[in-house]
Parts: structure tokens; C-alpha cells; sequence
């Protein structure tokens, strides 16, 4: 019983690709505690190699503080850098948990994806 | 009648202080609102108080690596979840944490304390004790 609900629970996922001169980072299941840091990594690292990286946060289904630390540490990587940055697509739960957070004051959330 | 009634809503689990928990954490999480037909905003916002408390003591509370560190109980009880959530960390009340300063920009904006402000944002009647080496912090979330 406890093997079907991890089933139904996944865990984070992140996949690339780069479209229209936009690198996107897909972000899919649950940004938690133990997600957190491959979510940042993942940003990191997208950052290290483009000019323009947008985190693609529709498949998103949970966030917690661990994971809006996550991106705004991508964030503040990419001001660093001189490097356009766009969140997009956010669920409406997770949406909430931005909001929640006054994450509006400190990133601008794009509707849609930039490309 | 009405006190059986309520002793048969309620759930316990136990968690030990690592972050693996916290697949078992969601899971339980998930089988309480479905056994209550409980929606998915109440799943996703219960999941996430106890989440943020459960790191908090794990990261930051002691319970790093301790056996059975944390204790969860939900009940339904009068259209509301009640929530317990205890454990054996150094004594810590979440309700005199200072708010986190959230017009702060991108780069003054402290990532600390968000996890509490959200606990306090989604709960109501939040109250702490600290009993018998436990903190026990109970709190409810109408549904």
C-alpha cells in the first residue's frame, strides 16, 4: 500500500532543452526539502551555460520553502550574472505558495513561456 | 457516541529525524484526506505545514538522525483538521519567530523564516507547549 502511494507521489524531475534562444528548464512533481537542491542545481547550471534561462513550473504540483529558497537563489545567480530569468507557468497551488511568500516583490512570474 | 465518532477520524504516524521522511510524511498526508474525502487544497496545504515544521526540526530543532524524533496526529473534528505536530528537538516555539520581511528585494530578502510565516499563513489557532521534552504545537485548519 505504502509502495502504491510513492507511486502516486513522484518526486522531482528536471529536464532541458533549448528553444528560440531560451534554455527551459521543465520542473515536474514536488519541490520539497529533499528536491530543493537538484532544483537549484539544475537552475545553476543552466545558468552557467546561457543567456537566457526560463524555469518551466507548469508540471509543478507542490513547492515548499525549500524549493522557493531553491529559485530564488537561481535568481539571485542570475542577477549576478547579467542573465535574463523568467518563472513561468505556475499551478495554481503552487501559485498560492508564491504569493504566500511575497515571491512577486522580488522576481517577475511570467503567465507563459517566454518562447 | 459523538467522542467515538471522533476517536475514529484520527490518524497518528511517527517520523524519525531525516529528510527521507518525508515521502512517508506526504503519504500519510494523502491517505488521511482521501479516507476524509478531504479536497486537494486541504492535502497540499497540510502537507506543506507539517513539511515546514518537520525540516525545521530536522535542519535546524536537533532531531537530525533521531529515532521516532516526530509525532503527527490529524483529526477531524467540527469541519476543521486539527493538527499535533511534536517532537523531541531542543525546546523551540515557531509562534515567536520573527516575521520575515517580505518587501525585502531579491538580494536583502532573507530565505530563513519563510517556512514558519507560511505555517501561520494556512493554520489558525495556532497554540505551544513544551511538555515532557516535546514541543507539541497544535493549530487547525478549517475545511
Amino acid at each position: 500500500m505504502l509502495t502504491n502511494k510513492k507511486a502516486e507521489i513522484p518526486m522531482i524531475q528536471l529536464t532541458q532543452e533549448t528553444r528560440s534562444g531560451w534554455c527551459v528548464v521543465g520542473v515536474r512533481g514536488r519541490a520539497d526539502a529533499e528536491a530543493a537542491d537538484e532544483l537549484e542545481g539544475a537552475l545553476r547550471a543552466a545558468l552557467e551555460l546561457h543567456p537566457k534561462v526560463a524555469a518551466d513550473l507548469a508540471a509543478l504540483d507542490y513547492i515548499s520553502s525549500a524549493g522557493l529558497r531553491a529559485v530564488i537563489q537561481a535568481a539571485r545567480a542570475a542577477q549576478a550574472k547579467n542573465i535574463e530569468f523568467a518563472v513561468c507557468s505556475l499551478s495554481a497551488p503552487v501559485q498560492k505558495v508564491f504569493d504566500m511568500s511575497g515571491m512577486h516583490h522580488i522576481m517577475r512570474i511570467h503567465g507563459e513561456l517566454p518562447c | 457516541m459523538w467522542h467515538n465518532q471522533a476517536i475514529l477520524t484520527e490518524t497518528e504516524f511517527v517520523l524519525h529525524g531525516r529528510l527521507g521522511e518525508l515521502v512517508r510524511l506526504a503519504a500519510e498526508t494523502a491517505r488521511f484526506c482521501r479516507e476524509h474525502s478531504l479536497g486537494d487544497e486541504v492535502e497540499f496545504d497540510l502537507n506543506l505545514v507539517l513539511e515546514e515544521l518537520f525540516t525545521n526540526s530536522v535542519n535546524h530543532g536537533g532531531c537530525a538522525g533521531m529515532e521516532n524524533a516526530v509525532q503527527v496526529r490529524l483529526q477531524l473534528l467540527n469541519n476543521a483538521v486539527q493538527a499535533e505536530f511534536a517532537d523531541r528537538g531542543r525546546p523551540f516555539d515557531p509562534l515567536t519567530a520573527p516575521e520575515p520581511d517580505l518587501q525585502a528585494g531579491l538580494e536583502e530578502r532573507s530565505v530563513g523564516g519563510l517556512g514558519v510565516h507560511l505555517v501561520r499563513q494556512i493554520m489558525r489557532d495556532l497554540e505551544y507547549r513544551r511538555a515532557g521534552g516535546w514541543n507539541r504545537l497544535t493549530m487547525r485548519r478549517p475545511c
